[in-house]
């Protein structure tokens, strides 16, 4: 039976140099056994990534070929110069840049204020805010379509970039605050208290002195609110019916629905619909994983 | 009255309810308000646009108790549910485990890892209905050619193959959450921990449950939570993959809510079916987390 480990791990040091020779044994088989594992998870992991970029580079006559390849034959960039011209995939991105854009702004008009007051201030309720954040990110939009459904009809919302704008403002809201506000929690409350003292108001040391040192955390908060509507399907398949109003993954899924599909142009869509998101979220990965595990990843 | 109970606050408790004004008023308009109107419609009567037209009672609720059909897509939620977050904790903590091996690459290993997170849902969607094409798709021409599965299914053409086909798309777009935030986990752990167990002569295994795991209990628990509130409500995978067929033997909660409302605008049902879902991951979110809080707090 093992005894407690701290207590092992003072005897290390007298041990650590009869090791020396296994240890590069042992690094070699970790080096090997890294290399060839770690590539098989990831060709499982990126298997359809492949399929998506080989059938971009192929012809219409190469995509409909059996049995199909993997290499493009001819291979050509064609399809990436097509899809601008062939489908409104300008619009269908402005209106997903328009709505991440809109829904970035709103969201951090709202959540910073109430981070700050989360972290900072002392008042009745604070406990069962702080609760009602966990409940909602625990909640899923899908559940409340339908009455939001009727609030934009009657709003006359629908088709509107606002629909989309206010539903991924409200549905990252819960994220945000309670990001925004562990970072603002970690600032040392002498600076602010200084601020105070030397005759800033409170929204004054808010604007210049919280935001810029938990600049981090507010970044973070910038890129997820996008991404998240950049992403979104569902509202935007059911707020939104006219084609010129279609956001980007609502569009890519209109072009499966009609004739045969156009398997090359859909591919290379999608390819250049990704790759904005996929840059940023590496950016931002290492935030977003300790930030969702709420206090679980110290 | 209420002057008096605002002159009744400090000046601390106003700033702080007014900063937190625009967030409450909207998520009051935008969540609240709806989860009481879901509530409200699900025991109501309604026409074609959704409008009540009087109350019914536990009608819709009983109704979809008498119906095979619902039950069918009940059950299929909670094994959808369950196979899925047991296969991404169980995948996702190997992942973590080899991330966290110290070879060289291992860093591109890990930014290589993210992309199937990163990826608009819809989008995986659609680029895996194509890659399951039983007859372009280059899937099946992989398993075909390497000799690994000589004569694999029509994917999305029979019901069983379907169904694991869909749940095959939502572990997919999962697992990196999982690798990477149990990979965080592992990467808090000392190394002292293990060096002091492998000096009792403890094997990899022995580390693994006598250090690994303990660490790693409140991240399982919490990475499990919100995987099966995800899982249980991931619309676009079976709507895009599948479209819940064939003949609906795909079709999950949040799917056949979904087209009851919007394709057969039976308002009320659909309400009955979001206040289901509703319920029941409230409970669970609720027993699970209890355990959470005692883990962490």
């Amino acid at each position: 039976m093992p005894d407690h480990p701290a207590a092992a791990a003072a005897r290390l040091p007298a041990l650590r140099g009869r090791r020396g020779r296994s240890r590069r044994w042992r690094a070699a088989i970790l080096e090997g056994g890294g290399w060839t594992l770690s590539g098989l998870a990831l060709f499982v992991l990126l298997f359809p990534i492949l399929v998506m970029l080989s059938t971009s580079l192929k012809t219409l006559n190469d995509v409909y070929r059996v049995p199909p390849s993997w290499v493009p034959a001819p291979l050509t960039l064609q399809n990436f110069a097509d899809i601008w011209t062939r489908y409104p995939l300008g619009t269908y991105m402005r209106n997903s840049l328009i709505i991440g854009v809109g829904a970035t702004l709103l969201n951090l008009a709202a959540a910073i204020p109430a981070g700050y007051a989360v972290a900072r201030l002392r008042f009745r309720g604070r406990e069962t805010f702080m609760l009602l954040l966990l409940l909602i990110q625990m909640f899923s939009p899908i559940v409340v379509l339908i009455p939001l459904f009727k609030i934009m009809a009657a709003l006359h919302w629908l088709d509107t970039y606002w629909a989309l704008i206010v539903t991924n403002t409200v549905f990252t809201l819960a994220f945000s605050i309670w990001m925004l506000a562990s970072y603002f929690r970690a600032i040392p409350g002498e600076i602010e208290e200084a601020a105070l003292v030397d005759g800033c108001t409170r929204p004054q040391t808010i604007l210049r002195i919280a935001i810029p040192v938990a600049a981090p955390g507010v970044v973070t908060t910038i890129i997820y609110v996008f991404i998240t509507a950049w992403n979104e399907f569902v509202f935007a398949l059911t707020f939104i019916s006219r084609t010129e109003m279609r956001t980007l993954t609502v569009g890519l899924y209109t072009f499966i629905g009609r004739w045969a599909v156009q398997w090359h142009y859909l591919m290379a869509a999608a390819l250049v619909g990704i790759v904005p998101v996929v840059i940023l979220f590496m950016f931002v990965e290492r935030h977003l994983v300790r930030g969702l595990a709420l206090g679980s990843v110290k | 009255m209420i002057a008096r109970a605002a002159s009744r606050l400090t000046a601390e408790e106003r700033l702080a309810y007014l900063l937190l004004g625009p967030a409450l008023l909207l998520m009051a308009a935008l969540i609240f308000y709806p989860v009481g109107a879901t509530i409200v419609t699900a025991f109501g009567a309604t026409d074609k646009l959704g409008r009540i037209s009087g109350f019914v009672g536990w009608g819709n609720f009983r109704a979809l108790g008498a119906d095979p059909a619902f039950w069918q897509i009940f059950r299929r939620t909670f094994l959808w549910t369950a196979l899925g977050v047991t296969v991404k904790t169980t995948a996702g903590l190997g992942l973590a485990l080899l991330l966290n091996l110290p070879f060289r690459g291992r860093k591109v290993a890990r930014m290589l890892t993210v992309i199937p997170w990163a990826i608009p849902y819809p989008i995986s969607a659609i680029v895996w209905q194509w890659t399951y094409n039983s007859q372009f798709g280059l899937l099946n021409q992989f398993l075909t050619t390497t000799g690994l599965w000589p004569h694999p299914p029509a994917w999305l053409a029979e019901p069983r193959s379907a169904f694991a086909a869909t749940m095959a798309v939502d572990i997919w777009i999962g697992l990196p959450f999982f690798a990477l935030v149990f990979l965080a986990g592992l990467q808090a752990i000392s190394p002292e921990y293990y060096e002091a167990a492998a000096i009792d002569g403890a094997g990899a295994g022995a580390r693994f449950a006598a250090v690994t795991l303990p660490f790693l209990r409140p991240v399982i628990v919490m990475g499990s939570l919100l995987s099966v509130i995800w899982t249980f409500n991931d619309f676009s995978v079976p709507y895009i993959v599948t479209k819940g067929g064939p003949m609906n033997t795909t079709d999950i909660l949040v799917t056949h809510m979904y087209k009851t409302a919007f394709q057969f605008l039976d308002f009320g049902p659909a309400s009955a079916i979001a206040v289901i879902t509703f319920v029941t991951l409230l409970a669970f979110s609720v027993v699970y987390a209890r355990l959470y809080f005692r883990e962490v707090v």
